[in-house]
């Protein structure tokens, strides 16, 4: 008898999401199988990875993190640029960390002018990321949406106690959302049937489970994402077919490991290698859970989840 | 004498319950209502978060901590947490009819059962939802005897003389006897001129015996007493306290009695009252608190039924662990502790008054067993009740309470489970909530293009607030109108003024002030639809994991019987709406009332169900859902409306589908 490998059989396929405009628009999702099971099915398009860029000028990143983006950190259409033509970046994540009212609570007018600049300045799409405030996120995402009307962003994060009028200014001024929710992957899909319940086409929904890093809990974002995954290709819940954002970089450079200097502590190693090790390693533990977009900071960390993917991948 | 001292008197009025007391002063409000005898809801057992003891301080002084419970509007009308005051001067004290635990005048709950008893006969189909084949042969008996009275020549001992006759007569062997009857006998003997009626009850198998029972003679009367012979039956809930008084000769229901369970004065839910425990006394606080629920029921049904004390000869009692063993005066703390052990199962039957009972002292009270610390007795009363043991047809029993309780099963094997709903299918943590009766909203009506209500209150009164059944309706009505989403909050863009934000938050307007009898607008907040969303999450995450963990799918179910406090006021529907239930074949529904004191009345009236308690509860497999975990992901999967996996829900799909309004 000829042994046959056992074949998952799949009902479902992730929603194909287009976003940004012109020729370097980007089409994310498609999947017809889990995460590189490409001899079960199709992955039509590659994981994205959206380079992290600040609106303001980061107080505390990691000397390894900082060194690749000496002296555009505080000029936030020059460090994008500089993502998309010294290291080859797809998609351009704007963190707008500024707005945050416990930090320099810079008004959303100012926020979303910052925001227009770099949209224009660049061809890749851009992901805007806000503070989780829900009040403050509410008045700057909708303004963000509304003065960069037609230049179809991915916006978030959109929360359940944010998500109505950050999504009805995403309906108007088209563009993408990220809905955002605690690892959970039913409050996930409840959030994606408000947000169609409001009207937000399912062409324009992301969704964002919310990640940590190596040594941080990331085995419970895999099983999450795992399991949505599994729920949309093979249980045809619609409601979970959409392609998955991973906030990772942000994450990765701020726990304690990243800052101890190699001397303090001589048996972490070497304390660049090791910031950007934890931060490929975590990305590519995601990608295999079923991320489609990584956001991702340090470029030798990108490098090496390229490869990974290029590996995988490879025919 | 220091200005600080606790020494000084004061005197603290009540009203409407027109009483004064005189306490120190610093005295606890919240205690020196309690101990004047006014009864005022604590939902939280005194902790000044629930918001429910709110006061109004006429005249006098208090010292408060204000909490984020009182509004401002409410603040300076004189409202105060009663647990939060302590006394300073001189009080005048009103109660308002929201804080108050209806006691003495007692609100006499539409009585669920006899409506049952309707229901049953008029279908067939219903009648086989109660047990079978069981004989009318109650527990206790009263036995008429006439003697030869003693000579020189038959000088034979009272005792002895009495035995021989009740061999004689009626064939009885091996009774033992109550010490009470000894004492009284020789008199009684004499006074009825030889002529007597002797009780027996039958006690609890002995051990090895085969389930043989003996029985104890626990009285002797002069005379001729057999026509009057009653018995009570009780479900001691967490929320209320129910009573029946029980005609058994007849093999009847004489009268109903309902009381709030006065222990809610010590906390709301069972931890709450557990932890109470640990104050000096405490148990005997609560134990005392419940005992005093039932003498109030006790009396109430004696005067109103004009029947002597001592004509109570037998007492059944069902109830949730943690209440029975509050009742019996056990220690309650293992039971919230891991691995939450109760202190017994099968409770030894127990002399009432010993208990503080005010019943004559040859009654015995008989406590149905119970399965674990979380599945009491309250649950195998229902299932006895209801005859699930005695069937093929596979069943799912749901107790809707503070504690919802759950068993799936059939004659051949059941499996049990708890979930804490919480207390918001009795109105508990519900603003404007309270129990199912008269000025409580249940129904619920509509209009979708205005959202202009129509309701229908208990008694037709003005209401005062929505009880359990009423907040289901409610939420199934304006979930289907677009009033709320399915996440429980409301669209607060429609064009209608009763949509508004509150002190909790958005709310809606249910009734207008004038219109009531508490004088504020009777409203609904997101928080009371949150409590509601987790208290049906709860039970339907309880179901859906036992009915998985035995291999079974909801569709399996032949038959689902609805017991608790919702009971047979529940719309099916509307239930189903929110995802309460699942959503198979109505005609699979079944609604019982209190399942608790069903079983405890059959108990009353049968010794076969005495067998059939103890054999319940030992063929009964317990789940502890807290250690499973796909409960957590069932738990969260149900905190939806109707639910996170609409296709579970297919005709509410179909109706959530009609293009609902923005």
């Amino acid at each position: 008898m000829v042994f046959e490998i056992p074949k998952t059989s799949y009902t479902g396929k992730v929603r194909e999401i287009k976003v940004g405009k012109g020729d370097k628009s980007v089409t994310v999702g498609g999947e017809t199988a889990y995460p590189f099971y490409l001899f079960e099915g199709e992955m039509p398009h590659l994981p994205k990875i959206a380079m992290e860029v600040w609106d303001s000028p980061p107080a505390e990143w990691a000397e390894a993190a900082l060194e690749p983006f000496l002296g555009v950190t505080d000029d936030p259409v020059a460090w994008a640029k500089k993502c998309i033509n010294d290291y080859g970046a797809e998609m351009i994540a704007l963190q707008l960390v500024s707005t945050d009212p416990n930090g320099l609570d810079r008004g959303a007018d100012e926020a979303a002018e910052v925001v227009k600049k770099v949209a224009d300045a660049i061809d890749v799409p851009l992901i805007v990321w806000g503070t989780a405030n829900h009040e403050k996120d509410t008045e700057v995402l909708r303004r963000v949406c509304e003065l960069c009307q037609g230049k179809n962003l991915i916006i978030g994060p959109t929360e359940e106690g944010d998500h109505k009028k950050i999504g009805a200014s995403a309906i108007g001024y088209h563009h993408t959302l990220i809905a955002s929710t605690p690892i959970d992957i039913n409050l996930a899909k409840q959030l994606n049937i408000l947000l169609g319940n409001l009207g937000v086409p399912d062409e324009q929904i992301m969704i964002d489970p919310t990640v940590s890093g190596i040594g941080y809990g990331i085995e419970y974002c895999f099983s999450v994402m795992e399991r949505m995954r599994m729920a949309g290709l093979t249980q045809q819940d619609e409601k979970l077919q959409f392609p998955i954002v991973c906030n990772i970089s942000k994450e990765v450079w701020k726990i304690k490991e990243v800052h101890i200097p190699t001397e303090e502590d001589p048996s972490l190693g070497d304390a660049k290698k090791r910031g950007i090790l934890i931060e490929a390693i975590s990305a590519m533990v995601l990608l295999l859970a079923g991320g489609d977009v990584l956001i991702m900071r340090h470029p030798e960390a990108i490098k090496l989840v390229r490869d990974m993917v290029a590996e995988l991948t490879a025919s | 004498m220091t200005k600080n001292s606790t020494n000084k008197k004061r005197r603290v009025h009540f009203d409407p319950d027109n009483v004064d007391i005189v306490v120190e002063e610093g005295a606890s409000l919240l205690g020196t209502a309690i101990a004047a005898g006014v009864h005022i809801y604590a939902d939280c057992g005194g902790a000044g978060v629930c918001g429910t003891c709110k006061v109004l301080i006429k005249e006098g002084e208090v010292e408060s901590t204000r909490t984020e419970k009182l509004s401002d509007e409410e603040y300076e009308r004189g409202f105060r947490q009663a647990c939060q005051s302590r006394v300073i001067t001189d009080l005048e004290v009103f109660v308002p009819v929201e804080s108050r635990l209806e006691v003495g005048a007692l609100a006499r709950e539409r009585s669920a059962d006899w409506e049952i008893s309707k229901k049953v006969a008029a279908t067939s189909q219903k009648l086989e939802t109660l047990a079978t084949e069981w004989t009318f042969n109650p527990p206790i008996s009263k036995l008429f005897l006439e003697l030869t009275p003693p000579t020189l020549a038959n000088n034979v001992s009272d005792l002895t003389r009495l035995l021989r006759g009740l061999k004689e007569r009626y064939n009885l062997n091996n009774l033992s006897v109550d010490f009470n009857v000894v004492k009284k006998m020789a008199r009684v003997l004499r006074e009825g001129n030889w002529k007597v009626t002797v009780t027996t009850l039958v006690t609890e198998p002995k051990t090895g015996s085969n389930g043989e029972r003996s029985s104890i003679l626990t009285n002797i009367e002069p005379r001729d007493t057999r026509r009057r012979f009653y018995s009570l039956a009780f479900d001691i809930g967490t929320t209320a306290v129910r009573a029946q008084l029980i005609d058994l000769n007849r093999g009847k229901v004489q009268a109903d009695g309902i009381q709030y369970n006065r222990q809610i004065s010590y906390g709301g839910d069972v931890i709450t009252r557990i932890n109470y425990c640990k104050q000096p006394d405490g148990l005997t606080t609560l134990q005392q608190a419940v005992v005093g629920t039932m003498n109030e029921l006790i009396n109430d049904l004696l005067r109103q039924f004009r029947i002597k004390r001592e004509n109570i000869y037998h007492i059944v009692v069902a109830g949730n662990t943690t209440m029975m063993q509050f009742l019996l005066g056990l220690e309650p703390e293992f039971l919230r502790l891991h691995p939450y052990v109760p202190t017994i199962n099968i409770p030894p039957l127990v002399k009432a008054n010993s208990l503080g009972l005010e019943v004559g002292e040859h009654v015995y009270l008989y406590a149905l067993p119970s399965v674990a610390s979380y599945v009491g007795a309250d649950i195998v009363s229902g299932i006895i009740g209801t005859g699930v043991y005695q069937r093929r047809k596979l069943t799912l029993y749901v107790d809707i309470g503070t504690n919802g309780e759950i068993v799936v099963g059939n004659s051949d094997w059941m499996v049990s489970a708890s979930c804490s709903a919480g207390p918001a299918f009795e109105g508990g943590g519900v603003k404007h909530g309270m129990i199912a009766t008269q000025g409580a909203i249940e129904g619920f009506e509509v209009n979708p293009s205005n959202l202009e209500p129509t309701i229908e209150v208990i008694g037709n009164t003005k209401p005062k607030g929505i009880c359990g059944s009423g907040l289901v309706n409610i939420t199934a009505k304006l979930l289907e109108a677009g009033g709320i989403g399915q996440d429980g909050k409301f669209k607060t863009d429609l064009p209608t003024k009763r949509i508004r934000e509150g002190v909790d938050g958005y709310e809606y307007v249910l009734c207008w002030a004038p219109e009531t009898q508490i004088n504020e607008d009777i409203v609904i907040t997101e928080v009371d639809l949150d409590n509601l969303i987790r208290a049906k999450g709860a039970m339907y995450a309880g179901y859906k994991t036992l009915i998985k963990s035995v291999g079974l799918a909801s569709a399996d179910l032949e038959q689902v019987i609805i017991a608790g406090a919702l009971g047979s006021h529940l719309d099916i529907e509307n239930a189903i709406f929110i995802g309460l239930f699942p959503d198979i074949p109505r005609d699979r529904y079944i609604f019982i009332g209190n399942g608790s004191l069903l079983g405890a009345r059959l108990t009353s009236f049968s010794t076969d169900m005495l067998d059939a308690g103890a054999k319940v509860a030992g063929m009964m497999t317990n789940f502890e859902l807290s250690e499973r975990t796909d409960f957590n992901n069932n738990y969260i999967a149900a905190l939806f409306l109707p639910h996170t996996n609409i296709d579970d829900f297919p005709s509410v799909k179909e109706k959530l589908a009609k293009p609902q309004k923005n």
